[in-house]
């Protein structure tokens, strides 16, 4: 309540005083920045907003990034791109032609990064994007000007599954509800075959995003027998519904999510149903290093810490190292450090290990080690860490 | 519309023509590209609006349009402007078929029938994804020749086209199947008995507007690249007649200023990142509440305000007053 | 195959659904059966109510069967403001009103996601137990849901039907200008129908929240729903509504239970769609020619 008070007051100052910025005496380096503000991906959108300001302003902090002779000021341009195409493009035009931006990091949704490649790929402008179509690092250019920063399913669910068929040698048959949408066509076939491949078989339903009511799904999933219930490439919320619902409806099997990851949302919205509950889980809040991450972004922002913060957090990292390293802002120099900066560790998750090759023809996804987490008594607890193959 | 009018227009025109060669930048010409586009589909809707009719169910054609003229291109091969042609006529083709069924409908049904119409097909475009590549669209669709591949001559491209179907429905308009128009939207009884073959002028206009807008899709997804449902929703089907009550639904600029304003006040906004929906809502509120007929009029009531603040208002009531009491 | 216990569930859910759906949607044809406004807003006002009784009922503590209703007359309250700011230039004005509270769900939305943050939170249950019926296991707060839901409606019921302000608002309805003539104050009449419809969208936007979860863009689905179920039962038709509401949420449950969704999609619209073709004014609405 108290913090809702203060942004509405928050808020009240914010339209009295729209001022314009000070003049700096240090130069200005501009980096781009392109993720949903608006519509049903706002939480990843503002996810990568917050972290990678947290990282900016970390490194003003600290005087400033020093590439070659000059030691500017970062500054973040942030624009919405609504997860749509013409969203993506329109951002990525107007950071490129009106703010002079040559780094930019995100967009977030395939489509989004799609259109925006459209506009960074003629131009040359370096693109740290995440989005899980396959086809915007394997492409006829080779992915020449953009990178992806956060796993997906390729990387993390074939380890994933086989650890589960290892470890739960019982579960025979899973059964997936997943959303209609671009990741959810993309990633629903996808682990279908790793689940195949490792003798499980298999049982799908998709359907539009926005219905909350899943217990006529999770019923007819139920009517199949299915021992495994896969959360998959659901938003946090929705995850969250399916699970507790199916405790409700009397749903005793295992339920895992190999997707998210949103462990923290889903034991918000199910309580103690959530108990024995599996994921993917990309960060970890119990090490040193994750806990004064959080501690850093709760000094500015209440509620729950959507995961991808710190992923982003992370990317900026690199980037800037990257930027620092290569003694220049020219693209074609940043992307060879880019590449030249494996092994680097900004310390937060693991060090840069990029991959791709057998996958996309190119390495320019980087591997972030990733983790498999359960909830305990009511507590999120990590079980295994776990490095994705560098094919 | 009166001479000194189609003076502004005529230089607005040549102004915007030359945009490229004045304006330059990569970003002004994309939002001019996108404003083009959404002119195509604005005037379109304007053709249906004029007959009396609500369509929420637009962007389904535009997406119709969209598919066709890419999946012509990349699985039968047709070359520009063939595939363009094709998403024309496909959307035209569906509109021809249940148009005699949707526009027996009055005003307020229609409007709901199109917005649930426009859903089936988005829902199509998502399921069938064989044909569609389903939410994840289809990619890698080349500029429609490579002349076109530089942001100025497709900006031309886009320019030209909007130019030439705006004209088409002004022609439509002016002409004597205009008058018929305005008759069908007034009082269809009147014209029924007047020997008006009202279905048949409705089913043309939106036979019409459905393959203009087509042709917006097709080219659309020249411009990204990439084609995919996200383009086609409710949302952009509800933008297109936001676009036309905004600008003013009683004539064609209307639609045209509609679509200026809608695309480009975005981006005049974002500025303010995180108040900009909010502000954006906040405009539309005032604007539709100060100029119920829309920006069209905000010459005329601008004009009107103007004479009440100087008092010429008070002669002209003391006028009425006195017409009302003989 | 399909346990009874289930069984029950999907009805059980599917009844409280649509009793959620149907008290939306009634404010939402009131709002256009008397003063001709589309309020593309109504899904804002349902977050709001979902909002006021996470604090009503989360945080202050206040008895949970006082909280809702507490929650949807605060809501309902402060909305009077927007009726005063916004809504009171579109009256009678189809359109306008369609982009000009199109403008104001922007603004609340956005302002929501500004003051509440993008994240979805949860309600503490009031009641998270499941009671047995002849080997039904059903869901208690689901239960809660419905017989709230029933109460409310049997109220509107009974206000619409045997006061005087409800006759006064039913005349309107049918004719502004013979009402005007016949002495009803349309203003009183035009904000007392604004309380009620917003008064059920709140508290529909509370026991939503309550069941599923809060976030800022919660609205966005009751809204579309309220929308369908109006045109289904017929825009302006109070029992066409609750019959729409009905239909619709029962028929999307068994047909996804049986057949999957997208069957259900698809047929839902569908037969939405083919109904209005043959009887445009929906199940329950009168046909235009019909009124004078």
């Amino acid at each position: 309540m108290k913090d809702a008070v203060l942004r509405v007051a928050g808020l009240a100052a914010m339209l009295l005083c729209l001022a314009t910025q000070p003049s700096h005496a240090q130069e200005e380096l501009k980096i781009g920045g392109i993720g949903p503000l608006s519509g049903g991906g706002t939480a990843w959108g503002l996810a990568l907003n917050r972290g990678v300001q947290m990282a900016v302003d970390e490194v003003n902090a600290a005087g400033g990034l020093k590439v070659g002779e000059t030691t500017y000021k970062l500054r973040l341009v942030m624009l919405d791109d609504a997860y749509t195409a013409t969203g993506g493009r329109t951002a990525a035009d107007r950071l490129i032609s009106l703010e002079k931006v040559k780094h930019i990091i995100g967009p977030i949704g395939s489509p989004a990064v799609l259109g925006a490649l459209s506009a960074t790929d003629p131009s040359k402008t370096l693109l740290f994007s995440d989005g899980f179509a396959i086809n915007i690092l394997k492409n006829d250019s080779h992915a020449a000007y953009n990178f992806r920063s956060i796993d997906t399913t390729i990387e993390f669910a074939p380890a994933m599954i086989q650890w589960l068929h290892k470890n739960h040698p019982e579960v025979k048959k899973v059964g997936m509800l997943g959303p209609n949408d671009a990741t959810g066509q993309a990633v629903l076939p996808m682990l279908a075959g790793f689940y195949k491949a490792n003798g499980i078989e298999v049982w799908t339903d998709s359907f539009d995003r926005g219905a909350q009511e899943f217990v006529p799904l999770i019923t007819r999933m139920m009517a199949q027998g299915v021992d495994l219930f896969d959360l998959n490439s659901n938003s946090p919320v929705d995850a969250g519904l399916m699970l507790k619902q199916a405790r409700q409806v009397g749903y005793k099997g295992l339920i895992w999510q190999v997707g998210g990851p949103s462990v923290a949302e889903i034991m918000s919205v199910a309580g103690p149903l959530a108990e024995g509950f599996l994921s993917l889980e990309m960060f970890d809040f119990s090490s040193p290093a994750g806990q004064k991450f959080a501690e850093d972004y709760h000094k500015q922002w209440a509620g729950i810490m959507n995961v991808q913060t710190p992923l982003w957090y992370n990317t900026a990292k690199i980037l800037f190292e990257a930027l620092r390293r290569a003694g220049s802002t020219d693209v074609d120099k940043v992307r060879a450090s880019l590449i030249a900066a494996e092994g680097y560790d900004p310390g937060i998750i693991g060090p840069v290990i990029w991959g791709g090759q057998a996958d996309y023809g190119v390495n320019h996804q980087l591997l972030v080690p990733f983790w498999i987490a359960g909830v305990k008594d009511g507590k999120e607890i990590s079980l295994v860490k776990i490095l994705p193959e560098k094919r | 519309m009166k001479p000194a009018g189609r003076v502004v227009i005529g230089c607005l025109v040549v102004l915007a023509a030359a945009l490229p060669v004045i304006g330059a930048n990569a970003f002004l010409l994309t939002v001019g590209t996108i404003v083009a586009l959404n002119i195509i589909g604005a005037t379109s809707l304007h053709l249906v609006i004029r007959t009396g009719h609500v369509s929420l169910g637009h962007a389904g054609f535009m997406g119709i349009g969209g598919y066709t003229a890419a999946l012509t291109l990349t699985r039968l091969g047709w070359p520009f402007p063939l595939n363009i042609a094709a998403g024309a006529a496909a959307p035209a083709l569906l509109a021809l078929l249940i148009g005699p069924l949707l526009l027996r409908l009055q005003g307020k049904y229609f409007v709901l029938v199109t917005f649930l119409l426009g859903e089936i097909l988005r829902l199509g475009f998502v399921q069938w994804s064989g044909l569609t590549g389903g939410a994840n669209g289809i990619f890698g669709i080349p500029p429609p020749a490579p002349v076109f591949a530089t942001p100025a001559a497709f900006y031309w491209l886009a320019f030209a086209t909007a130019l030439v179907c705006t004209a088409l429905v002004a022609r439509v308009l002016s002409g004597g199947i205009g008058r018929v128009i305005d008759s069908v939207r007034e009082s269809e009884r009147l014209a029924l008995c007047a020997g008006v073959p009202v279905l048949q002028v409705k089913v043309g206009a939106f036979v019409q507007a459905t393959a203009l807008v087509g042709i917006q899709g097709g080219l659309t997804a020249h411009y990204l690249h990439y084609i995919d449902p996200g383009a086609f929703t409710s949302v952009q089907s509800l933008s297109f007649v936001v676009m036309n009550v905004i600008g003013g639904m009683s004539s064609l600029l209307g639609a045209v200023i509609g679509a200026l304003f809608i695309v480009t006040l975005p981006e005049l906004l974002r500025g303010y990142v995180e108040m900009q929906q909010v502000m954006f809502g906040v405009i539309l509120i005032i604007v539709m509440a100060a100029i119920p007929g829309g920006l069209v009029e905000l010459a005329a009531r601008a004009r009107q305000l103007a004479a009440s603040l100087s008092g010429r208002a008070k002669r002209g009531r003391a006028l009425s007053d006195r017409a009302a009491r003989t | 195959m399909f346990t009874l216990a289930s069984i029950g569930q999907v009805l059980v859910n599917g009844a409280s659904l649509s009793a959620i759906y149907v008290l939306v949607a009634l404010g939402f044809t009131l709002l256009f059966g008397i003063m001709r406004v589309v309020n593309f807003a109504h899904g804002a006002f349902a977050m709001l109510g979902g909002y006021a009784l996470y604090y009503f009922w989360g945080s202050f503590g206040v008895p949970y069967v006082i909280a809702v209703p507490l929650a949807a007359a605060f809501v309902a309250a402060v909305a009077l403001i927007a009726e005063r700011l916004v809504f009171r230039w579109f009256y009678q004005r189809m359109f306008q009103s369609l982009i000009g509270l199109l403008g104001l769900n922007l603004a609340l939305v956005y302002s929501a996601v500004l003051v509440w943050d993008v994240y979805e939170r949860s309600i503490p249950p009031a009641f998270a137990g499941l009671i047995e019926v002849y080997g039904l296991l059903l869901p208690t707060d689901r239960l809660m849901v419905i017989c709230i839901a029933l109460v409310v409606l049997a109220l509107f019921w009974f206000f619409m039907t045997r006061t005087r302000h409800g006759l006064a608002m039913r005349a309107t309805a049918q004719d502004l200008e013979i009402a005007e003539t016949q002495g009803i104050d349309t203003v009183v009449t035009y904000r007392i129908a604004f309380l009620i419809a917003i008064f059920m969208t709140a508290l529909a936007g509370a026991l939503y929240a309550q069941i599923y979860s809060l976030s800022p863009f919660m609205g966005d689905r009751p809204l579309l729903v309220a929308f369908v179920v109006v045109i289904l039962g017929g825009m302006g038709s109070i029992p066409g509504a609750a019959l729409g509401g009905v239909i619709l949420g029962f028929t999307e449950s068994f047909l996804s239970t049986f057949y999957g969704a997208s069957v259900s999609s698809f047929a839902s619209f569908g037969v939405v769609i083919a109904l209005l073709i043959v009887r445009p004014w929906g199940l329950l609405g009168i046909p235009e020619t019909a009124r004078a």
